[in-house]
């Protein structure tokens, strides 16, 4: 590392000002994505070839290459900007890199068949500001992300970094920045949202050395990644709020629990940790004002239990991931008996900017009782998957349409899950009266109450609650009509059985037995009165678990049958699978607007689909095992999923047209 | 400590801050159920069956378990309200879904009212994970050679890898907390005899030296005890109302300055493993008369019932005579007990069942005062006594008709008549021998033991509780096999004699010994191996041989023996001899 | 089982080797665990055996812990390690499809290796890699937005070690 430790605050603005004082406003710099996502579609290529270019014309000087951390568009990914003009390419290959070397980084001109086409008004859009995508989200975590280099301090201390540690440590008292926490009205972006503030102050009046600040970096929740971005991305944010919360409540010793799954998170997080030493971030007396901390990273065993402080604090002591009963604060008693503190990546990454900006700043941010932003992970079955930063009260349907762009290949909105297996499943389709008619069963809606969807819910802690999900760590699953929502439940209980420790009995034994009631539902035949034990169950396993794991367990179970009972009524009593997932419900069958591409009948792994090109193509029903390939393939919509058992009444016309060869082979085999 | 004021049902009571709900509870009577509680341990909460409604101020509710809710200064707690006791059914429900019918499960079952649980999911395991012997090995004994392996529903427990565990103390805690008996001991040996409880456990930690000791008081056995291997355990201490237990104790030597010894150590009683013919060790119902007199004792294992290794009461027993008594391969001399105890045996065998007695014996030694009247009485009470000494024992089943467990084969001599006599159980009355120790113990005090090992008196018949060495005295078995009348007998003498020393307060000794010249001495030390009385020693400052006054008996062997002529017997030196020589012939 | 490769002794300082870079804490345990893994692909008996020798620790834990953790496998994996990520975005993307069709190619159930030691195949809950669903990482490489039709040719592309770059590109 080139830079020298820092002693004093002072000399960290002497750096920032040499370091603005050296940068060439008007170089340009060409920024590749380097987040997970990018690097899955081959960024690293896109890199090469740039890094090639640059040499090959010996522009070193006056071009900077930047690999950065994550800018949350995943789903256009590999993006490239290039600024100082701002332009935003997507979907970037390595042959495209050549050309907008010579084309935007050499001759100063646009790609437009890289550049981003609004698919609704189809204009192109040049910056990265003015997509959509981007328009409605408010970036206060991940703004530094698309800007600087996660492994070079000093970018991040070019962006402002660590102004808000050195104030924090040389113009205030631990209490005042406790109470500026407090003012803010964080809370925890973990899941339950307990307020940070109160959190700091009860860790700081426990009279017990040491006192240990632990990050938990364990994101197990499904769906959910913008830990992993923002420790890829942006490592030294997290660090700096570690610190600042470590010198508020008095702790020298700080533990980053990051999932071995993420190996790019650990690695960057490594270096970010060394460059901070090195510059006197961390160690003894930091910034030399005496304060001493330091920063350790444990890499976890992969559970997700271990997303569960107390079950995160088992581990980091090397043993099994067993939460234990929290009658006991862990901010009291926690890593080896010591009071400990844990926050969230995404808790710890606000803190900077609210030291930075105050607290009204960041109050007057969110509803009354969420303040400042969330990251969501947009995913399933949208249009613009990827990383979302918004307000909190921000409705659904802002993020789904304008921010996500609705639902791919013209299918329905049908639900939103948010917060992962803790949390639950929201019906955002448009209302129906069968729908209506259900929740009053359920008593959720008096029969006055209008039909409603979830849709124009805001986006909040409370909301979400009383919705019957959670924030959890912000994941939000769409999807669509194709999702049967037996099986969503099925598929988290089933996640939950292998995910569970195993300690308690109402997690362990209750969940399979839940479980095994949904599979048997799934398979029609269950009952109505199953549809019963799985409510009476879920209420018993919330009441009796021990840690949040199963005490939020029965939640998704509890959200599918509250917002569509009617879905489970169709599998118990009709014996049909709506959404055609549940395999024992279901026929494929292909009808009339087939145009004979053959796609389907490529992918068939048991041969199941005849036809001819460009003629109706035909499912033999006996041979179909509902895998669900040809469904998956085809373009036209033309694979359906219907009741099991009346595939051939669909395909009457199909039947009739491949009647034919089919005796003919019986006759051949006979 | 703070008190914490709580309320349970209603009933108020004060706590010291900071215990747990179950405690309190408990103390007030109220039963809470548990499946994975054990009071020595860190509460586990792992069953989740001790659930109750915690209230506090404001009027909130939830239900916490009990075991790990520590109180607070106005909690109010119900045990029975209909949340708690769903709370408690279902969770024991979703168990036995999953579980075998275990009958810990069944009889809480019994308890809250469920007859069958309303799922089953197909799978059948004994274990319910309580975590007891997890526990138990990591927190108590401290050998943490069990641990939980995988997570969720594919929890177990498990030695590591499945296999033995190298840790294993096999202190059998885990086996013996186990609710279920998923977790069970191997047998290693075969004999499980009842009388293997002779202690309080197999391989108890904790025993009374003997049974009816004195004083009656329990001690620790350090090779089988947990704390001694591990460091951990405790339990004992933690469990003693009295707080008496010292693991820092150790033996204790102290050295007491006696004018007389009686030495009174007793006898051995004969193992009969090695008569093979008889199968004790290998027949379970082969038992010998010193396991006899333990069962037989109210305060033994089976409360002074005379049963059989499966508990049933024996229909007919044999007793063996003269086992290792008069017998040419093992003691030649007659114990002189034996016939009067086994006949005590059939007395009591007749008096608390209905067996069948059979007597074996070579020759019916009834001798002493009442004895022989004591004989014709077991007669008159239908004893078989059968003069023959008893063959081999064998096991029944060799031919059809034979009954019992167990063949006694004999020859009766009386009717000249091989015989097989079917029976349930047989006493082996055995040998009286010299204790194992006798003959090293003899060596600390200068007396020495005969060839079948009893320590031999100064004179069979003019000092019978004498020995060669002034001083010491012997009483009972420990001089050869006796009886409670002649043991105390001796033992009346024994002490009368060592009185006599005492009363005297001082010592007449006999005045002749021998002395030193220490002029003459060269310090050669033969004189001190010499001596049969250890009187002599060496002075190491002086470099001569010391007589001690007090122990020569003036044999005159070092007098003899001394090279250069220095010692000399007082009363008998030379120049005496001559005279008394002169005196004669004059 | 024992690791036939590799004498005893080079095993124990081997570990000791890995334990020693983390100083034998305790609070290492899974990273030391994680590291061995690496080295041997898997966690052999022996070594756990050697983990337990070197860091004081009684063996039941070790081995509680390396059953508990869903990064730990006690059995040799594959030579290719195949690994579906089945967590909610994917899961509604319908990577139950691709775990069939892996399992019905590759003739195991997830979780299991051919019998040929070539191939493993795994579901993981959640890669974070979810605005790319279905997601599938072969030998880690991450193969986004999958579909059936495009297994075979990864499965390909895996056994014949051909570069990373050029299947992405194409998938994408």
């Amino acid at each position: 590392m080139s830079t020298n430790k820092l002693n004093s605050p002072a000399e960290l603005v002497a750096l920032k000002e040499r370091l603005e004082k050296n940068r060439n406003a008007n170089k340009t710099v060409v920024t590749v994505c380097a987040g997970t996502g990018c690097m899955a579609c081959g960024c690293d290529a896109v890199l090469k070839t740039f890094r090639e270019e640059c040499a090959n014309d010996r522009l070193e000087n006056e071009v900077e290459i930047k690999a950065t951390g994550c800018h949350g568009f995943c789903e256009r990914g590999p993006l490239v900007v290039v600024h100082p003009l701002g332009v935003f390419y997507q979907r970037v290959k390595p042959a495209d890199a050549k050309l907008i070397w010579e084309q935007t980084v050499k001759g100063g001109h646009l790609v437009n068949k890289l550049l981003y086409r609004d698919p609704q008004s189809n204009q192109i859009v040049k910056n990265e500001k003015d997509i959509p995508f981007y328009k409605k989200q408010m970036r206060i975590i991940f703004g530094k992300n698309g800007f600087m280099d996660p492994t070079a301090i000093n970018d991040y201390i070019l962006l402002g970094g660590y102004q808000a540690l050195a104030m924090a440590l040389t113009k205030m008292t631990p209490e005042q920045i406790i109470d500026e926490v407090k003012k803010s009205g964080l809370r925890g972006r973990g899941g339950g949202g307990f307020p940070t503030g109160k959190k700091w102050a009860t860790c700081r009046a426990v009279k017990v050395e040491p006192k240990y600040t632990i990050c938990n970096a364990d994101e197990g929740d499904p769906g959910a990644f913008m830990d992993r971005s923002l420790l890829e991305g942006n490592p030294h944010q997290v660090i700096e709020g570690m610190l600042i919360g470590a010198y508020a409540i008095g702790s020298h010793e700080g533990f980053v629990y990051v999932r071995n799954e993420y190996p790019l998170a650990v690695k960057n997080l490594t270096i970010a940790i060394k460059a901070a030493r090195d510059c006197g971030f961390l160690g003894e007396n930091i910034l030399g004002t005496g304060f001493s901390f330091d920063i350790e990273i444990s890499r976890g065993g992969g559970a997700f239990v271990c997303g569960e402080s107390t079950a995160l604090m088992a581990s980091l002591e090397g043993k099994v991931g067993e939460p234990r009963a929290k009658y006991i604060h862990t901010v009291e008693s926690g890593l080896w008996d010591k009071p400990s503190n844990l926050n969230n990546v995404e808790t710890w990454a606000n803190v900077p900017p609210i030291i930075e900006r105050g607290a009204e700043w960041f109050a007057s941010i969110g509803t009354d009782n969420s303040k400042g932003t969330k990251v969501f992970a947009l995913t399933g079955k949208v249009n613009n998957t990827g990383l979302v930063e918004v307000p909190m009260g921000i409705t659904l349907r802002e993020i789904l349409y304008d921010i996500g762009g609705g639902v791919p290949r013209g299918k329905k909105f049908k639900a939103v899950q948010t917060g992962g297996p803790s949390g639950g499943t929201l019906i955002v389709e448009t209302a129906e009266p069968k729908i209506h008619a259900s929740m009053v069963a359920y008593g959720d809606l008096r029969d006055e109450d209008e039909a409603i969807s979830l849709l124009d819910l805001p986006v909040d802690f409370d909301e979400l609650t009383r919705a019957g999900s959670m924030m959890g760590s912000g994941g939000m699953i769409v999807m669509d009509e194709d999702s049967c929502m037996v099986d969503i439940a099925r598929y988290f209980i089933h996640f939950l059985t292998e995910e569970s420790c195993g300690k308690c009995v109402p997690c362990r034994e209750g969940l399979v037995v839940m479980l095994n009631i949904l599979q048997k539902i799934s398979e029609g035949k269950g009952t109505i009165e199953d549809i019963e034990y799985l409510e009476e169950l879920s209420q018993v396993i919330i009441d009796t678990s021990l840690c949040q794991l199963g005490g939020s367990a029965p939640n998704p179970v509890r959200s599918t049958i509250r917002y569509f009972r009617q879905e489970f009524l169709a599998h118990v009593i009709d014996k049909r699978c709506p959404a055609g997932v549940c395999k024992d419900l279901v026929s494929h069958a292909i009808d009339n607007t087939c145009n004979g591409c053959h796609a389907c009948l490529k992918s068939c792994p048991t041969n199941a689909i005849v036809g001819e090109p460009k003629r109706l193509h035909y499912i033999i029903q006996d041979k179909c095992i509902q895998c669900g390939a040809c469904y998956q393939i085809c373009r036209y919509n033309s694979i359906k999923r219907i009741k099991h058992g009346e595939g051939d009444k669909l395909q009457e016309r199909a039947r009739e047209l491949w009647q034919p060869p089919l005796k003919k082979v019986t006759a051949e085999v006979a | 400590m703070d008190k914490a004021k709580i309320t349970i049902d209603g009933q108020q009571i004060e706590v010291d801050d900071g215990s747990y709900v179950l405690e309190a509870a408990k103390s007030l009577g109220i039963e809470i159920p548990t499946l994975c509680y054990y009071p020595y341990m860190v509460p586990y909460a792992a069953c989740r069956i001790c659930c109750v409604e915690a209230h506090g101020a404001g009027g909130w509710s939830k239900i916490v378990t009990a075991c790990n809710y520590p109180v607070w200064d106005g909690l109010e707690i119900f045990t029975d309200t209909p949340r708690v006791i769903n709370a408690r059914r279902t969770n024991l429900e979703m168990l036995m879904a999953n579980c075998a019918p275990v009958p810990v499960l069944q009889r809480l079952a019994e308890q809250l009212g469920i007859t069958e649980p309303r799922w089953k999911t197909g799978s059948n395991y004994t274990c319910i994970l309580c975590g007891l012997c997890v526990r138990i090995c990591d927190e108590v004994v401290g050998a943490h050679a069990l641990a939980f392996i995988n997570r969720g529903a594919k929890r177990d427990v498990s030695t590591p890898f499945q296999l033995d565990s190298e840790s294993c103390i096999l202190c059998g805690a885990c086996a013996k907390h186990c609710p279920t008996g998923y977790i069970k001991m191997e047998e290693i040996e075969n004999r499980y005899i009842v009388h293997q409880e002779m202690n309080l456990s197999p391989n108890a930690a904790i025993t009374l030296p003997f049974r009816q000791a004195v004083p009656n008081v329990p001690q620790i056995v350090r090779e089988n005890c947990i704390h001694f291997k591990t460091g951990g355990c405790m339990v004992c201490a933690k469990v003693c109302p009295k707080d008496c237990i010292e693991y820092g104790d150790r033996p204790n030597f102290e050295e007491v300055e006696v004018g007389a010894v009686v030495i009174a150590t007793g006898f051995d009683s004969f193992d009969p493993t090695p008569m093979k013919q008889y199968g004790y060790g290998k027949y379970p119902n082969v038992i010998s008369s010193e396991e006899f007199e333990v069962m037989n004792n109210a305060a033994g294992p089976t409360g002074g019932k005379i049963v059989m290794e499966n508990g049933a009461e024996p229909r007919a027993i044999a007793i063996l005579h003269c086992i290792g008594s008069r017998d040419h391969d093992y003691h030649k001399y007659c114990s002189r007990v034996c016939c009067m105890y086994s006949l005590k045996f059939s007395h009591l065998v007749k008096e608390k069942t209905s067996a069948e007695v059979y007597q074996l014996y070579i020759d019916m030694r009834s001798f002493g005062k009442g004895y022989e009247e004591f004989y014709s009485r077991i007669l008159d009470e239908g004893v078989n006594v059968i003069r023959g000494k008893a063959a081999e024992v064998v096991p029944s089943g060799y031919r059809q008709h034979e009954e019992g467990h167990l063949i006694v084969r004999c020859e009766d001599t009386l009717i000249g008549k091989y015989r097989e006599i079917p029976v349930d159980m047989v006493i082996l009355s055995t040998a009286l021998e010299a204790r194992r120790d006798a003959k090293e113990f003899g060596r600390k005090f200068n007396i020495s033991t005969g060839a079948d090992g009893w320590f031999i008196e100064a004179h069979p018949k003019l000092a019978p509780v004498s020995t060669t060495t002034e001083g010491i005295f012997l009483a009972g078995a420990c001089q050869g096999a006796k009886d409670i009348p002649d043991a105390v007998a001796q033992g009346g003498a024994a002490a009368a004699q060592a009185m006599k020393l005492m009363a005297q307060g001082e010592v007449m000794m006999d005045a002749a010994y021998a002395v030193i010249d220490e002029a003459f001495c060269s310090g050669c030390k033969m004189c001190n191996d010499m001596c049969p009385y250890t009187a002599i020693s060496f002075d190491d400052a002086k470099k001569v041989s010391v007589v001690n006054s007090a122990l020569c008996k003036g044999c005159g062997t070092c007098v003899a023996a001394c090279p250069a002529g220095a010692i000399m017997a007082r009363h008998f030196t030379d120049e005496q001899i001559y005279a008394q020589i002169e005196g004669i012939l004059a | 089982m024992t690791v036939a490769t590799e004498p005893k002794y080079d095993l124990q300082s081997k570990i000791d080797e890995i334990v020693g870079e983390y100083g034998a804490k305790p609070t290492a345990l899974i990273m030391i665990l994680q590291d061995v893994q690496k080295h041997y692909r898997y966690l052999p008996e022996d070594a756990l055996r050697a983990v337990a020798k070197s860091m004081k620790l009684p063996l039941a834990q070790i081995y509680g812990v390396a059953t508990f953790y869903r990064t730990f496998t006690l059995k040799p994996i594959g030579k290719n390690h195949i690994c579906v990520c089945t967590g909610t975005a994917c899961h509604v993307r319908q990577a139950v499809v691709i775990v069939d069709k892996l399992e019905r190619d590759l003739g195991i159930r997830a979780g299991e290796t051919t019998a040929n030691g070539e191939v493993s195949l795994e579901t993981v809950n959640c890669l974070g890699a979810c605005a790319l669903g279905p997601l599938v990482t072969a030998n880690g490489i991450y193969y986004g937005n999958m579909t059936v039709n495009k297994v075979e040719k990864m499965m390909s592309d895996v056994l014949h070690k051909k570069r990373v770059s050029e299947t992405t590109e194409e998938a994408a």
